[in-house]
């Protein structure tokens, strides 16, 4: 019997397309505009490196460390909130894990400008939710950490724990109860199973739920926006005033670029190690 | 024992803190969209749904819901079709270069969205597209067709290549075969994709954000007069707009099972 090609390709072909024309192809342009001089609203052939040299001298690397290190802050706090609750839910709560992990779940599906809102209002203060129940059920004033840096966190925190946690519990179900007893009977203490038996066995999990929350928070600007009173000026805000106020297209693609390269390098080679029908066929 | 129960107590209060967490926010729109003043001020002297009449009244709470359904719409429609394709290459057949596909197919989940948002704007402007809600359209996809994508392919494995096999045997042709065989084993999937597609989309700030141009769809209205222009409106036309999409998705899963329901008893 003769072999039949694969049908494969052919119905790859149309993602393929529509991710090759919307997706790469954007890239491609954005990344030719930010080799043009400064200030210009036409793709030539006059290629320099003017807007990366700026890019490195006129104070844009703040923003650029605001985002980075917020990313890298959220997703650390996320991860240990999602560790125990992920645990918890996988091995303690029985029945009650499918609504818990939908209750979880449901959130994602609200839209962030309505959930910010919300945390705005619950942190408002003297008016706000919080503020407003203390002093009337007991008198209490209380300051607000609303428009600080530390408000814009929260939210991140807030906003992205589901894309850390989901990943999270898939990679706690992939350790098997007998070893975590096997190395209890050989005299591992909790902190070593933790470390020499869990860990490990859950790193898919959370090497996803990681890359998900750190390239997610890069972008992320509405939470600097709505609950950080624009006390620090993340990437995304410093690209959008490139592009709008400064009319400097340039300028704000090289410095997209540079967000994408930082994602890039982060991304790309965790996925290229990571077997993805593994995960999925589970 | 005690020490059991103390634990069992702890990680009760923990799953519950958690909850709280991501709750206390909507709970609180809820809350703020109940006044009548216009400033914040809770408790509130006066609790009224006054605010609700005003939004329900009101065009532009039409518009928002008229733009976010369009775009919405638009994405499930493309992007079930995309996706189903795509979940065929990706998890049904084995092919040369299907980890490749599957990789790079992956690459926009991966993806500060408003980092895309802004590529796109510039790059829509470049080629002379002005922005509006079909950019937006175009912008959501390219996030949305490859979770949808994913979504569907779950559905895949563990899916009998034989039946398939037995179904060309006798007879049937590629068209019959998708119509007949593959499709009831992944519909599944594909409603899971269509409501993911409807919900991701509705929801969307990031990418609509920079992409929608001068039609503004519900969730970027909300996040420009929440920065400026406070009234008890924002909240209850945030309140409607969650509703909206919740309705929809119920009664589409209402729907779903009626049919079923229908069908079955007859074969």
């Amino acid at each position: 019997m003769r072999a039949r090609r694969s049908p494969g390709p052919w119905f790859a072909a149309p993602v393929a397309l529509f991710m090759l024309a919307c997706f790469a192809a954007p890239i491609f342009i954005v990344t030719w505009f930010s080799l043009m001089p400064a200030r210009s609203f036409d793709l030539t052939t006059a290629f320099t490196a003017e807007n990366y040299v700026t890019a490195f001298t006129e104070g844009y690397a703040r923003p650029l460390m605001w985002s980075l290190i917020g990313a890298a802050i959220t997703t650390t706090v996320c991860a240990v909130l999602a560790w125990p609750s992920a645990v918890i839910l996988h091995r303690h709560a029985g029945n009650w894990a499918t609504v818990v992990a939908a209750l979880i779940a449901l959130p994602i599906f609200i839209s962030e400008s309505v959930r910010l809102f919300g945390m705005s209002v619950f942190m408002m203060p003297r008016g706000g939710i919080l503020a407003g129940t203390l002093n009337a059920l007991f008198g209490l004033q209380i300051g607000s950490i609303l428009n600080t840096w530390s408000a814009a966190l929260v939210g991140m925190i807030y906003v992205h724990l589901p894309f850390m946690l989901f990943p999270l519990l898939l990679g706690v179900s992939l350790i098997p109860a007998d070893r975590i007893e096997a190395a209890r009977d050989l005299g591992a203490n909790r902190w070593q199973v933790f470390r020499e038996v869990e860990l490990p066995l859950a790193a898919p999990g959370l090497t996803i739920g990681a890359l998900l929350t750190f390239v997610l928070c890069i972008g992320a600007n509405a939470e600097a926006a709505i609950l950080g009173g624009r006390a620090v000026t993340v990437i995304t805000t410093a690209i959008e005033q490139r592009f709008s106020f400064a009319q400097d297209w340039p300028m704000g693609a090289a410095l997209t670029v540079l967000v994408i390269a930082i994602t890039a390098a982060i991304v790309l080679p965790v996925l290229a190690r990571l077997d993805l029908n593994r995960l999925t066929r589970r | 024992m005690t020490q059991g129960h103390r634990l069992a107590a702890l990680r009760t209060l923990w799953i519950v803190a958690i909850l709280a967490f991501l709750y206390i926010p909507i709970i609180s729109v809820v809350l703020a969209s109940l006044a009548n003043t216009r400033y914040m001020r809770f408790p509130h002297r006066i609790w009224t749904v006054d605010a609700y009449r005003d939004a329900l009244g009101s065009f532009t709470t039409w518009q928002l819901h008229t733009i976010s359904l369009s775009i919405a719409l638009s994405v499930v429609l493309i992007s079930t079709l995309l996706g189903t394709l795509g979940a065929v290459a990706f998890a049904r057949y084995d092919w040369r270069g299907r980890g490749w596909f599957q990789r790079l197919l992956v690459l926009p989940i991966f993806f500060p969205q408003p980092v895309l948002g802004l590529a796109l704007l510039l790059s829509f402007t470049a080629i002379g597209i002005s922005p509006s809600w079909k950019t937006a359209v175009v912008a959501h996809l390219v996030w949305i067709v490859p979770i949808v994508t994913l979504v569907i392919s779950v559905r895949f494995f563990g899916y009998d290549v034989a039946q398939e096999e037995a179904a060309y045997d006798l007879g049937a042709s590629n068209l019959q075969v998708f119509r007949e065989v593959t499709m009831p084993q992944i519909w599944p999937g594909v409603f899971s994709g269509i409501l993911f597609g409807f919900l991701l989309s509705w929801s969307n700030l990031p990418l609509s954000v920079f992409t929608s141009g001068p039609d503004t769809p519900l969730p970027v209205w909300l996040f420009t007069r929440t920065a400026t222009n406070y009234s008890p409106l924002v909240p209850s036309v945030a309140v409607i707009g969650t509703v909206v999409s919740a309705m929809i998705v119920i009664g589409a899963a209402l729907l779903l099972w009626a049919s079923s329901r229908l069908r079955s008893p007859a074969r």
